[in-house]
């Protein structure tokens, strides 16, 4: 080896070298905490809201097995991520929604007990998240979804009402969902859901020039209205034929749908109430 | 002095290779988190045996004397009870150069609609 060469080293200092690399090490830190943790955290919210569309969509099919296959109980565990479960029966406070079916003159109402203006009440199960303020709700069948901080929502999962062309049907399916007390839930637990006696059932015949109109009503704060909207007006499969109106009502926070028979024969409407108790979370 | 050896550098970049196709992963298991209808599911949700029931009450109801209403019994308890629409219509053999039966059956659940021409044997 050359001998003969030799590098100076005395401007070297081991404790700057030191405060070198530490102050990296510590700047670096500093950076991930600063910008790197409140991803991950928006990360972990965005998964937790992942997780209970996913559980709202879960118990919604709960509640079809109840309403449409005749199971009588269901049960489903779940977690409650960053956010809590509630159950807003039927007959507690304000409700987010109410649904009214009368003939055009608003003169009879297709829902029991036949009174004009009777609201039929669906009550929900309503996950609130805390962090991300997204609220997503279990209503009348249906998931929909909504973000606090904008105006509008969205239907995850429709509900079960369809039109059958062949035999001229209109089916309306809604769900009641009761409970014996308010109750709520954060982290792990186990809905049990049944269904509360026979369902109500129906079916009216509607001839042919004659009308249907229904009504959503929507709360002023809860406001599903823009999922609702958009799927009976849109989404539903009834024929543009026998759509006749979409009357808005913003000052009364309500919607109506005008529908006609259009068909040959007599249009029958189908209207089924399923009351489908919620015994825990 | 001894070379330095790097024959077996593969093994690091396989390393690579490999952590980076496991991200890639993870971020397509990470955007399926909520899916809509799959094929297994359309499997599940096809109402086979209401429609099975349904086919055998028909048989039935082609050997019965007052067919309208029974049929018409049919109707109502499939939407009652099984939440479906149905509607069917026999028309009785033809004796005796067609000995068969035969009914057009309509269902529909709101999810399947679903006609059958059926025959007896």
């Amino acid at each position: 080896m050359v001998k003969n060469t030799r590098s100076i080293e005395s401007g070297v200092s081991e404790a700057i070298g030191f405060m070198l690399i530490f102050g990296m090490v510590i700047v670096g830190i500093g950076l991930v905490t600063l910008y790197g943790y409140p991803l991950l955290l928006q990360q972990q919210v965005s998964a937790d809201e992942k997780i209970m569309e996913k559980n709202m969509i879960v118990l919604q099919n709960d509640i079809k097995s109840l309403a449409y296959k005749t199971v009588p109980f269901k049960e489903t565990s779940l977690k409650i991520g960053g956010g809590s479960l509630t159950v807003y029966n039927s007959s507690s406070g304000t409700p987010s929604s109410t649904i009214e079916i009368n003939n055009f003159a608003g003169t009879e109402s297709y829902l029991p007990p036949y009174i004009p203006n009777t609201r039929f009440i669906p009550g929900e199960l309503r996950y609130e998240s805390m962090s991300s303020q997204t609220d997503i709700s279990l209503q009348n069948g249906a998931v929909a979804l909504r973000r606090h901080d904008v105006t509008g929502s969205v239907m995850l999962a429709e509900p079960r009402w369809f039109f059958d062309s062949t035999t001229n049907k209109m089916v309306i399916n809604l769900i009641n969902i009761t409970s014996t007390n308010i109750m709520a839930k954060e982290g792990i637990g186990t809905v049990q859901m049944s269904l509360v006696g026979e369902p109500y059932f129906n079916e009216t015949a509607i001839p042919n020039p004659n009308e249907i109109e229904i009504v959503y009503t929507y709360d002023q704060i809860q406001d599903y209205s823009v999922a609702w909207d958009n799927y009976i007006w849109n989404s539903w499969n009834i024929p543009q034929s026998y759509k006749v109106q979409r009357i808005p009502d913003p000052t009364n926070h309500k919607i109506k749908f005008r529908f006609k028979n259009d068909g040959s024969t007599d249009m029958m409407l189908v209207i089924k109430i399923f009351e489908v108790r919620i015994k825990s979370i | 002095m001894a070379r330095l050896n790097d024959d077996a550098q593969w093994i690091i970049l396989m390393g690579f290779l490999i952590s980076f196709s496991f991200f890639f992963l993870a971020i397509i298991i990470n955007q399926s988190t909520v899916v809509g209808q799959t094929t297994a599911e359309s499997v599940i949700e096809f109402p086979k045996n209401d429609i099975r029931d349904l086919t055998g009450v028909i048989e039935y109801n082609t050997t019965v004397s007052n067919s309208t209403l029974v049929n018409s019994d049919i109707t109502a308890i499939a939407m009652n009870r099984k939440n479906a629409i149905v509607r069917y219509t026999v028309i009785l053999p033809q004796t005796p150069q067609d000995t068969h039966s035969y009914a057009l059956i309509h269902y529909n659940n709101g999810v399947t609609e679903y006609d059958e021409n059926w025959t007896s044997l």
